[in-house]
């Protein structure tokens, strides 16, 4: 008997000794150690600096430039570059295993800044970033087109550096050769899908399916801020029922579904990725396509002979009301176990100038985050960017709404809410459900949510 | 030569110890550091984790996409098993006793998916089900069936079954092979007493083949419930992303969303430990319902 439990009995003990060993090992450390921000180095800039950026739809061109120009002027820095479009996977580790590159832009699949914040990753550069001032003097917490979020009351953590917004795109050498009118509000907008269809027999819209973020960004998000501000679109998306039970909220959907019951949603829309979207508009499949400033850069490949890019931001608002803006911004941090905060924080000062500025405007197709930059002489930036940018520096007519962070528990609300919106979008756009039965399915979510 | 006692331990020992280690390495580490993972709240991008006991498999029974994910894996395990060892199980018998001069050919055509990446064949039938230049949709239109064509992997409806046929053709060659192989096997004279005995084809292949390949049968769909289960994941997050609505949503592109899109770790980790419960227990049923005596010959 003893004998025949004997080999078993030998193997489980030793299993059992190796996965003790190794899951004690992986648990190294639960909680986050609150004095690791601490110069390591003298005060000066000198060392190795480790800066981790996400390249995609901008390019690293600018990055290749800036970092040149950074390390010309700090000889004794030694730089470190972790880039490439797998950057946020590929240092996963290094963030888990609390040795984090010094100074790291948030952008693409796999890095959140909001989460970031809550897993104490961040630095708080408050006091520094308030004593910061551009070349010419100007403090540059008052320069930034969208200031930097302050959290828990007097902590900054990031600083904004693209200023993307999503809006809806249209060719304008097409829109002018055919007489169509450019929408500023949703009735002009709905009338002009209408005139499209009637003369080109296209459905003028187009969004991807695969990707309902694009509609809720690209659409809701500006439709909720000029239905009511950027209160309403905070709270919406933050799950307050009172928020989705609003008259205003109803009558956005109401105007998704006019788009709907229009028959001016390209009837496959749903099965295409965002790039397949983007190809059929640029083939005039559509005419209207919701995106961000990465258009033009993404697709550059594939632009048609004569095809101009016309940016609006979404004429979701209605007669008289303001178009809304809400931006996308992508920031740039120090994180709060850098190794060389010193050189970390020169780097961050050094990129925000105008001259940079221009030069991300040039090579990105897009703009930084800073007010007071004279595009409209640049000739290597296109005519699009230079409106965009002139509607920017001169509000008005358009009036920007930031998407507050969620904290602490709303996060995970607010994640929860976000998909179950991108969940319903399809269905509203097929037809399937309507503008009241999206809103009591939300209703009812955010209900469940705040039950828990 | 004779060996002694404690050189056959120290051969054997030789042989199996560094398996054995890179199996708890690889294999019994993730599952129990997935265990362990699952109680805690934790973002998978940090240090910090949160001890929360059972409060992910409480979100479990809460969420209403569980259910639906877990029908959608069955669905597919289901319609999969049929497909597959239909088609299989015909083209096997075809390919070895029809004798077909080709054969060798069509073993190669049908076992070609199997080299392909999963990857590769959801891109493929992504194409195929296009809407405008998939030829699902043109050879509908060929035949005059315009009213037929559809988005098909963006439709509520058609989505999921859309999935069916890429897994089954990706699936056909590999169990077609391992039942040649079986059928190969079974003694020529047992058909031929058949034969004799005045048992047509039809009755000959369910009266002779069938129960001889039996073990290879239950080894194949068991195969097929077990990939299903733990790996559909890969065409679903290729072709539809879980989408639209969910409607494709399985448990596997779920933990995926959960852990990697979403930042809940540890409640992805918790949707694992359902799938290897779920695939456990089907497995373990699936003994029983396919347990059968075995022939001798």
């Amino acid at each position: 008997m003893r004998k025949v439990f004997r080999g078993p009995l030998l193997l489980a003990c030793l299993t059992g000794i190796i996965l003790v060993a190794m899951v004690g090992c992986s648990s190294e450390n639960d909680s986050s150690d609150d004095s690791a921000s601490e110069t390591k180095n003298d005060g000066k800039v000198n060392g190795t600096l480790e800066i981790q950026y996400f390249v995609g739809g901008y390019g690293d061109e600018w990055w290749k430039e800036v970092i040149s120009t950074f390390k010309e002027k700090y000889p004794e820095v030694k730089v470190v570059e972790h880039a490439g479009p797998n950057v946020n996977d590929e240092m996963k580790t290094r963030w888990i295993a609390n040795n984090p590159p010094d100074v790291i832009y948030i952008d693409g699949d796999g890095a959140n800044e909001t989460q970031m914040i809550k897993d104490n990753q961040l630095m708080d550069i408050s006091d520094w970033v308030n004593e910061l001032k551009l070349e010419d003097g100007t403090p540059l917490m008052d320069s930034f087109i969208s200031p930097p979020e302050v959290l828990e009351g007097d902590k900054i953590y990031s600083l904004p550096l693209v200023f993307d917004t999503w809006g809806v795109w249209y060719d304008s050498a097409w829109f002018e050769e055919q007489g169509f009118d450019v929408p500023d509000d949703f009735p002009s907008w709905l009338s002009s899908m209408k005139e499209i269809k009637a003369k080109t027999g296209i459905h003028p819209f187009i969004t991807t399916g695969k990707y309902p973020q694009y509609f809720l960004r690209g659409i809701l998000y500006p439709a909720f801020s000029a239905a009511g501000g950027e209160k309403l679109l905070n709270n919406l998306m933050d799950g307050k029922l009172k928020a989705w039970e609003s008259e205003k909220t109803l009558e956005v959907f109401k105007k998704v579904e006019k788009v709907q019951e229009a028959g001016l949603i390209d009837p496959g829309f749903a099965a295409r990725s965002h790039t397949q979207t983007q190809m059929n508009f640029l083939m005039h499949d559509n005419a209207y396509i919701p995106v961000g400033f990465w258009l033009p850069k993404e697709m550059e490949k594939d632009i048609p002979e004569g095809f101009e890019y016309g940016f609006i931001p979404t004429p979701m608002n209605s007669e008289g009301d303001s178009m809304a803006l809400v931006p996308d911004l992508r920031p740039v941090a120090i994180a709060k176990k850098a190794d060389n905060p010193e050189a970390a924080k020169a780097f961050v000062k050094f990129i925000f100038t105008k001259e940079n500025a221009q030069k991300f405007a040039e090579s990105t197709g897009a703009i930084m985050n800073l007010r007071g930059v004279n595009l409209s002489k640049n000739e290597k930036v296109p005519q699009f960017l230079k409106d965009i940018n002139e509607i920017i520096n001169n509000p008005g007519k358009v009036e920007m709404y930031d998407r507050k962070t969620p904290e602490e528990e709303e996060l995970e609300i607010a994640i929860e809410v976000s998909d179950k919106v991108k969940s319903m979008v399809v269905p509203l756009l097929l037809g399937k459900i309507n503008a009241e039965e999206f809103v009591e399915e939300m209703q009812g979510t955010v209900k469940q949510l705040r039950n828990k | 030569m004779v060996q002694s006692k404690r050189q056959k331990y120290l051969f054997l020992a030789f042989c199996l110890l560094p398996t054995f280690l890179v199996f708890v390495i690889f294999t019994v580490y993730p599952m129990f550091n997935g265990l362990y993972l699952s109680f805690f709240d934790w973002s998978g991008t940090s240090a910090v984790k949160e001890f929360i006991g059972l409060e992910n498999y409480r979100q479990l029974f809460r969420d209403p996409v569980i259910p639906n994910a877990i029908w959608h894996d069955y669905f597919l395990v289901l319609t999969k098993v049929i497909g597959i060892m239909i088609l299989a199980l015909f083209f096997a018998v075809a390919l070895t006793q029809l004798r077909i001069k080709e054969a060798p050919f069509y073993r190669i055509v049908f076992f070609f998916p199997n080299i392909m990446s999963v990857v590769i064949i959801g891109i493929l039938w992504q194409f195929i089900y296009n809407p405008d230049i998939g030829i699902i949709n043109a050879g509908l239109e060929i035949m005059g069936l315009e009213n037929w064509t559809k988005p098909w992997l963006g439709s509520l409806e058609w989505a999921l079954p859309s999935l069916v046929l890429p897994s089954i053709w990706a699936g056909i060659g590999l169990f077609m092979l391992l039942l040649m192989g079986g059928i190969m096997n079974v003694p020529k004279n047992l058909y031929e007493s058949a034969e004799i005995d005045g048992a047509n084809e039809w009755q000959q292949f369910w009266k002779v083949t069938v129960p001889l390949i039996w073990p290879q049968i239950k080894t194949s769909i068991i195969y097929i419930v077990i990939t299903s289960l733990n790996g559909s994941f890969v065409l679903v997050q290729v072709m539809t992303r879980g989408g639209p609505s969910n409607v494709t949503e399985v448990m596997g592109s779920y933990l995926y969303e959960k852990a990697f899109a979403d930042y809940q770790f540890g409640y992805g980790a918790a949707i694992g430990v359902l799938i290897l419960v779920v695939s456990l227990i089907t497995v373990i049923l699936l003994q029983f319902i396919l347990k059968r005596e075995k022939v001798e010959y």
